[in-house]
């Protein structure tokens, strides 16, 4: 019995030396990236129709701006059920990146929607 | 803000939209004509297809070589990279010369005036057209302010220093139209979009591109890696689940 149980807690360790290999399906990653990009382009589209239309200027825009990537950070954990380990391999995948490619989408639609309600 | 230009609405309905839609209109166009163009019924030569799978193998290998034992990893690396008969290994003065190829293959050039020019064309074009019809609007502006640095970027054909600096000008608009898109393509477009502006860059830096330098690389790399198996204890945990089922 002793030696049984010796077994089991040996082998705990060695499948937890296994579970602790990062052990990643690269086309999977690649189309969790690819699904992180979208959204937050996405997002950062809306975002700044929605900033315009409201009519932020200056400042305000771009703190709107971060919110609305903190959000969607928020929701990418919420959708990877909080257990980041399992769909990215670090925490900057999907807190960091993007956060800046979505910049430029976002101060052009701002800029429009800004134009067309508030300018003329 | 007692300085608040005013601008006309007509300017609103005839300059930006128009100019945001057709710059949308002619970035969608801009990928079916460049999809069409891309010529699929040549036949890719025998031996580059081969070596572009021996490369995926090795890059295969390479990758996963932790996951296999010592001595497998070792016996793979033999085969693609020894020096006699590897598959990696390149005769030294055998190697074609890559300009000599291209000048042999007229559709290999073709293909890339094609690509190159189905990019620039359009842009030239609608450059061209906005550069014609709307010189010397203001036609929007940003809702945040700028220092006065940012007065040639944004009012791009505008001659007056006294606007302030966070009116665009038309030409301007249309450029940051030109870069801000870019994400809205490749949400109405699919991925394939936002790639292919990379791809063609990287086609346009490596010219004279050389499968057997590819080769040597990949030898290289893999001769270099370090192999540590990942499942030192794998055998032993088999045993015992299996054991552990017959009992």
């Amino acid at each position: 019995m002793a030696g049984h149980n010796d077994s089991s807690v040996s082998e705990k360790k060695s499948s937890q030396a296994v579970d602790d290999l990062p052990t990643f399906s690269v086309e999977n990653m690649q189309n969790n990236m690819k699904v992180i990009y979208y959204s937050r382009t996405f997002l950062s589209i809306i975002g700044g129709v929605i900033a315009g239309i409201l009519g932020f200027t200056g400042f305000a825009g771009f703190i709107f701006y971060f919110l609305i990537m903190a959000i969607t950070s928020v929701g990418l954990m919420a959708k990877a059920k909080f257990s980041v380990h399992s769909y990215f391999d670090s925490w900057n995948r999907i807190i960091l990146d993007g956060f800046l490619g979505g910049l430029l989408s976002f101060v052009l639609f701002w800029t429009f929607a800004y134009d067309i309600v508030h300018i003329f | 803000m007692a300085e608040d230009l005013v601008l006309d609405t007509a300017i609103r309905d005839w300059v930006l939209i128009p100019l945001s839609v057709v710059m949308v209109l002619i970035g969608i166009l801009r990928y079916f004509v460049s999809k069409l163009m891309r010529s699929t019924s040549q036949v890719p030569d025998l031996k580059i297809v081969k070596e572009g799978q021996v490369i995926i193998r090795a890059r295969n290998l390479r990758s996963a070589a932790n996951f296999i034992p010592p001595k497998s990893f070792r016996a793979r690396r033999v085969y693609f990279s020894n020096e006699e008969n590897g598959l990696l290994h390149v005769p030294k003065g055998q190697a074609p010369n890559p300009q000599a190829q291209m000048f042999s293959d007229p559709n290999m050039a073709m293909d890339m005036m094609k690509k190159n020019l189905s990019m620039i064309i359009p842009q030239t074009l609608t450059f061209a057209w906005v550069n014609f019809f709307f010189s010397g609007f203001v036609a929007a502006k940003i809702p945040f302010p700028l220092t006065q640095r940012f007065r040639s970027m944004l009012q791009n054909g505008i001659d007056l220093s006294t606007v302030d600096v966070s009116y665009v000008s038309s030409r301007s608009w249309y450029f940051l139209n030109l870069f801000g898109l870019r994400g809205l393509f490749s949400l109405i477009l699919g991925e394939e979009n936002a790639t292919d502006d990379t791809q063609r860059m990287m086609q346009m830096s490596g010219f004279g591109f050389d499968p057997t330098k590819n080769l040597g690389a990949e030898k290289d790399s893999l001769d270099i890696i370090q192999h540590d198996w990942a499942l030192p204890k794998f055998e032993q945990r088999a045993e015992k689940v299996l054991r552990n089922l017959i009992r």
